[in-house]
């Protein structure tokens, strides 16, 4: 019965990468992945080693460990949420195991230890690890700070398996992410520091040692929790049955009413409305309004354009940008369904095309509380989204025809591992969203100033709308162009 | 209906499919039968244009598949469950059909009537999505899709696989009803020699990708294809 460990777990992962088609493809883009997660890693270190000093720098006569103890709370609080959108049980891998002469609890084990190793677990004690070092030679200290490290790695474990929890259920979800939201409202906002009990607790932490067994315990307790659970799912009409989901979005009767764009639209909706993935990419879009907030609040950036008109594309076209790459790729489950049906294309590229619009449009609507930078800013932030509204939809739009990785619909795509939809034209491509607006601000500013980069801007995304049919037929042209390869790459999953 | 010039298609060097000349009149129920990698699914590709050939052409009606798409207003096909829109209901898949040929939703829910004994109650106002139902379900979900709007060609990719008994004897009595109704063309292909004999009035018989038989069914038809497909000894 014991003949399957741990090892024999991650050798069947290993067949699974090296054997799936096209893996050398994928082998390069994990290297180049490795890559960024190296820099993350590093960025992360020099935080690490520079949050002592910075923390020295700021408050002379406050220890830097209570400083982070701060920004703990906020800190897990996020962690959680985006754990809860990309952090999966790798539970379907083992449905083959459950009929071999392995016992459930080696199973089980195996998954549990294989989440442990997610990213976000390493991302404390890569932050911290170093701290802790420039805080032991710095200062003179006990073991008390290492417990304090351990305890908070201890949290970050609890998060680990706390999200799958959350992840059965939406209401507890949306409830605890509420609270958390609530809770720095009322902390930052109205001035009642709910959230300083998590902080007065790591606190007592640093001070009282002893204290870890709280942390530990806890800890224990998810883990055992999990474990029962766990190996309660391990039948076929459990865990692996999925979720019994409601029907939503099967109104729309509005767009009915558009013609035969209005069908497409509304597929378009319902495929957001009810695809994990598509929720995912949402989410994501929704992430990049406050793209803003990282380059206006500094004031270095304040007179570096090229940079404020970065961030303004960005804030804007979030969700055009990170929809729109997937175009037609979101279809590609039924792709060979909808290319020998009677569909006109140009409706099907149109209804995406204006799905992509309204986006910038709404995301100006939320951006509008840049107004409290100034007007300078609020200006920037009109202008990019008329170039996103006018031309950035075209080029996006353009560029989808050259991606051919399919999209699992209902899978959710990993931290560091959304290689499905990786590929070299999408980065070449990425050029004239980013570089193009950037290019046609700058020229005009240079010889005439401001206004006239901002005319620049503006008068390229009117050129888009100006030329719209135009440019659709172009787009449309190179979709059927490509047809053939579409279908075929999107065959091979 | 279907007219075959020349065909070919190879995969890296390797032949899979050859048809010098088939043509398939109007009306026909055509049967298609033949082991793994015999050709059957890359002919039906070919005919929908969804892979490119490597020499030849095929017509349907008179119009060339790969230089025009004036087919598709007459053309349906239930290749696979890849042909569902997963997250869809089945009132919404087949409303979407509709539009695509021209039928309004409450035509849609009138036509759809007619099929309430091949569904079995198990299929229509089950508040499901389409990648929920089960993998019997979604075939039938799929072949009553493919005759939305009443298409002159229908192709179907093993319909009798995945169905429960009763589900394959009504599919049968569904495709001899139309037959006589209307003059629809059936391309069927199937590993079940006796439902696709009993169904189809032609049955050909594709080995590596080349016509081994072309046959008007009669009632040895099926003694002569079981004695092809056994293992000879």
């Amino acid at each position: 019965m014991a003949s399957y460990s741990v090892i024999d777990s991650i050798k069947l992962s290993k067949k699974k990468f090296f054997r799936a088609p096209q893996w050398e493809l994928k082998l390069a883009i994990r290297i180049l992945i490795s890559f960024v997660v190296l820099y993350f890693l590093a960025a992360f270190l020099f935080l690490g080693v520079g949050i002592y000093f910075i923390a020295q720098k700021s408050a002379p006569e406050q220890n830097p460990v209570f400083l982070i103890n701060q920004f703990l709370i906020y800190y897990f609080g996020i962690d959680l949420l985006i754990r809860y959108f990309v952090q999966n049980l790798p539970i379907t891998n083992i449905k083959p195991l459950l009929i071999q002469p392995i016992s459930k609890n080696k199973i089980v084990q195996g998954v549990m230890l294989r989440s442990l190793g997610s990213f976000f677990n390493w991302i404390p004690l890569v932050i911290l690890l170093p701290f802790c070092i420039v805080y032991t030679l710095n200062e003179t200290t006990t073991y008390t700070l290492w417990i304090w490290l351990l305890g908070v790695l201890f949290f970050a474990g609890i998060n680990n398996f706390l999200v799958f929890f959350i992840n059965k259920s939406r209401v507890v979800a949306v409830g605890l992410f509420l609270l958390l939201l609530l809770g720095s409202v009322f902390q930052n906002v109205l001035g009642v520091p709910l959230l300083s009990f998590f902080e007065k607790g790591y606190d007592f932490l640093f001070l009282n040692p002893e204290a870890v067994a709280a942390p530990f315990l806890l800890f224990i307790l998810t883990i055992g929790v999990q474990y029962v659970f766990l190996k309660k799912q391990l039948y076929l009409d459990k865990g692996f049955s999925g979720k019994k989901e409601r029907i939503v979005g099967s109104g729309l009767t509005v767009f009915d009413r558009v013609g035969s764009l209005g069908v497409f639209i509304k597929n378009d909706i319902r495929l957001i409305l009810r695809n994990v993935r598509a929720r995912q990419v949402v989410f994501m879009g929704f992430l990049f309004l406050f793209y803003g907030i990282i380059f206006f609040t500094q004031e270095v950036y304040m007179e570096s354009y090229v940079m404020l008109i970065f961030a303004g594309i960005f804030t804007t076209g979030g969700f055009m940008l990170t929809f729109g790459q997937l175009v037609p790729a979101w279809d590609s489950e039924y792709f060979s369904f909808l290319m020998c049906q009677n569909i006109p294309y140009r409706n099907y590229l149109k209804s995406k095309l204006y799905l992509m619009m309204f986006s910038v449009v709404l995301s100006l609507i939320l951006s509008l509380p840049y107004l409290y930078f100034g007007i300078k800013i609020m200006t920037i932030i009109l202008a990019t989204a008329i170039f996103n509204f006018g031309m950035g939809s075209f080029i996006t739009l353009y560029s989808g025809a050259f991606n051919a990785t399919p999209v699992k619909l209902n899978v959710k795509a990993k931290a560091f591992e959304n290689t499905q939809n990786f590929s070299f034209s999408q980065l070449l491509f990425t050029l004239p969203k980013i570089v193009l607006p950037v290019l046609v601000f700058y020229v005009p500013f240079q010889f005439f100033g401001f206004t006239a980069g901002i005319i620049g801007l503006c008068l390229t995304g009117l050129l888009g709308l100006l030329f719209n049919g135009f440019l659709l037929s172009r787009i449309e042209k190179t979709y059927q162009k490509r047809k053939h390869q579409t279908l075929s790459s999107f065959q091979k999953t | 209906m279907i007219t075959v010039t020349n065909l070919s298609k190879t995969y890296g060097g390797t032949l899979v499919l050859e048809l010098p000349e088939l043509s398939i009149p109007k009306g026909q129920r055509f049967g298609l039968v033949g082991n793994n990698g015999a050709g059957k699914t890359t002919f039906f590709s070919l005919l929908l244009d969804l892979i490119e050939s490597s020499s030849g052409r095929i017509a349907i009606n008179d119009i060339d598949v790969q230089s025009s798409e004036d087919w598709k207003p007459f053309t349906a096909a239930f290749i696979d469950e890849s042909y569902l829109i997963g997250y869809l209901t089945v009132e919404e898949y087949y409303y979407f059909l509709g539009s695509l040929r021209g039928l309004s939703t409450k035509e849609i829910d009138e036509w759809v009537l007619g099929f309430e004994s091949f569904f079995n109650g198990e299929i229509l106002g089950k508040k499901k999505y389409l990648r929920d139902l089960s993998k019997g379900n979604q075939k039938k979900a799929g072949i009553v899709g493919s005759l939305i709007g009443s298409p002159d060609l229908v192709i179907l990719d093993e319909p009798f696989a995945n169905l429960d008994p009763s589900s394959q004897i009504g599919l049968k009595k569904l495709i001899e009803d139309i037959a006589k109704k209307s003059t629809i063309t059936f391309l069927i292909s199937s590993h079940d020699l006796t439902h696709v004999t009993e169904v189809c009035d032609r049955i050909v018989l594709l080995e590596k990708g080349k016509i081994l038989k072309d046959i008007k069914t009669t009632p040895s038809t099926l003694k002569e294809l079981e004695s092809y497909f056994s293992f000879k000894e």
